[in-house]
């Protein structure tokens, strides 16, 4: 029994390292690209706001 | 102090970075709909990054780091169970879809639409009540962790400048940006808390050996090793196991976290930030697994401190369990990666302080102020009474945790005060969104009883020795109990009410 949750606790911790890595540049690229996305859109309503 | 000029260089460049990003976000509010939930325009990723650098702050490292010393990895059940209802909800859509549709900024305004003013008001105060009372002792925490990391003294106020400092630096650009800000600074602190977190987990396996933190950590639980003796009281792998978490504890965290996931305002504003509700659910279930890591890694080094101290010599003296784990990561964290590590954990406390302090800003001018103006105030003046309460809940903060000493380990101080108002707006929630028999009083009985075991258990532990002390999972246990019954009782007893608006129904 002590071996299958050390088992289990090995796979958890690995995974979660290798896991927050890979979210680094995942989320680190898309996310960039949707804060630009972002602010773009804001832009444009207050310019639209301003125009009105 | 332990840092080198490259080590402070990294930080800096880290701070400067940050406030930059933030304070230029501030162009972009221009009302109190981008300050509180950044104008509805938040996409997948960019709230992958926010929920998960507001829901790990320094507070979590240290309390799940806690956890790993107390309890082995066997602490780290918790994020299991916390992942495991993260995609739940996110497979699902249970509660946030219809949150998310519903439009309301706050989870008490769905109560009005609902329930009437009356039970949006004292749902707003019990949110915030539970909401800044947990929050009181991030400060301290976020403290202890960098005066031990870096190894500043103690007779100077070093843990009290670190935390007036800090959280000035988070108020600078949370009162200018608001929500835009919050977002912008959490994604660039989740990609230096990620890398902090990443680095440091490698180098605590890589110092002691995987095999021979296994085994060390069972020779502290079994006492087989010589000279060591037993240092661990629960059974460091198995969380089922009567020394370890045991059933009841587990059953009350499946309750708990489900209410987490669904009911903490900090969480349900990202929900109510996102473009509509897919978005919502996909970002639950993308940071699903992220909850595991949160408290398996710092759990980690929790127990890898453990092992560290317990074959040197023991604790020494002035460390406790909170604090052996930064002790530890000072002794293997070498220049340069420490400075790296420290602006890591700055990020990660920053982003927590920053969406946190904006939450409950934002829950006090929504639900408590707002319904009792009668005078309607113009954008300009909403936008500087929610700034202004930033800053009052800031200040609060500091004072109370300076002084507040918190009974027991952490985590149960967090778990409970949160579930001052988590099981009681958990269950207004599903029964408002799922029971068309739900009514006021059973909202007003359930808010009521919902918060008598966690207050008892602050209370009465305050005065009485650890042996006669409540048991965190009881008082739990025993607030979600009753607030199901309250709501239950109270609408059955109580005449059935057709619901008046559209909105409503």
């Amino acid at each position: 029994m002590t071996l299958l949750f050390i088992s289990f606790w090995s796979v958890m911790i690995f995974t979660s390292i290798f896991w927050y890595g890979f979210l680094l540049f995942y989320v680190g690229a898309k996310g960039g690209k949707e804060i630009k996305e972002m602010t773009r859109t804001l832009q444009r309503r207050a310019d639209d706001e301003r125009k009105n | 102090m332990n840092l080198h000029f490259i080590d402070w260089a990294i930080i800096i460049a880290y701070l400067a970075g940050c406030m930059f990003a933030g304070i230029w976000m501030r162009r972009y509010v221009r009302g109190v709909e981008d300050f509180a939930v950044a104008g509805r325009e938040m996409d997948v990723n960019l709230g992958i990054a926010s929920l998960a650098a507001t829901e790990l702050g320094l507070v979590t490292i240290m309390y799940t780091a806690q956890l790993g010393y107390e309890k082995g990895f066997a602490g780290a059940t918790i994020g299991v169970i916390m992942a495991l209802a993260m995609y739940f909800v996110g497979r699902t859509g249970f509660v946030i879809a219809r949150l998310r549709r519903s439009g309301v900024m706050t989870i008490p305004e769905l109560f009005e639409k609902r329930f009437g003013k009356g039970v949006r008001w004292l749902a707003g105060l019990f949110v915030v009540l539970g909401g800044v009372l947990n929050m009181g002792i991030f400060l301290r925490l976020g403290g202890e962790f960098l005066v031990n990391v870096t190894g500043m003294s103690r007779e100077s106020h070093a843990l009290e400048w670190v935390m007036t400092v800090l959280l000035g630096l988070v108020l600078i650009y949370t009162v200018l940006g608001g929500m835009l800000s919050v977002l912008v600074t959490d994604y660039l602190q989740f990609i230096v808390m990620g890398l902090g977190i990443v680095i440091t987990s490698v180098l605590v396996i890589y110092h002691t050996g995987w095999n021979a933190l296994v085994q060390q950590l069972w020779s502290c639980w079994d006492g087989s090793a010589v000279g060591v003796g037993q240092t661990l009281k629960s059974h460091p792998f198995n969380p089922l196991d009567k020394s370890n978490f045991g059933w009841l504890y587990i059953v009350w965290q499946l309750l708990f976290q489900i209410a987490v996931v669904t009911t903490w305002q900090t969480q349900i504003s990202r929900v109510l930030a996102s473009k509509d509700e897919h978005t919502a659910k996909k970002m639950y279930r993308r940071t699903a697994f992220y909850f595991v890591g949160r408290f398996a890694l710092p759990g980690l080094w929790g127990a890898a401190a453990l092992v560290h101290f317990s074959y040197n010599g023991g604790l020494p003296k002035g460390l406790d369990s909170l604090t052996a784990m930064p002790a530890y990561l000072s002794t293997i964290l070498p220049i340069g990666l420490i400075g790296i590590v420290i602006a890591g954990m700055l990020a990660a406390e920053m982003s927590t302080d920053s969406g946190y302090l904006l939450t409950w800003a934002t829950v006090i001018f929504n639900d408590l102020i707002s319904p009792c103006v009668k005078k309607p105030m113009t954008a300009k003046q909403k936008l500087l009474l929610t700034r202004g309460l930033v800053l009052v809940i800031g200040l609060f903060l500091l004072f109370y945790g300076l002084w507040y000493q918190p009974p027991g380990n952490a985590w149960d101080y967090l778990a409970v005060t949160g579930n001052i108002y988590l099981a009681s707006v958990f269950t207004l929630l599903a029964a408002g969104l799922y029971w068309k028999r739900a009514n006021a009083t059973g909202a007003y009985a359930a808010l009521v009883l919902g918060a008598v075991g966690p207050i008892a258990f602050l209370v009465v532990n305050m005065f009485v020795p650890k042996e006669k002390q409540i048991d965190p999972e009881v008082a739990g246990a025993l607030s979600f109990g009753l607030a199901f019954a309250g709501m239950i009782v109270g609408s059955l007893l109580t005449p059935k009410v057709e619901l008046a608006t559209e909105a409503a129904k």
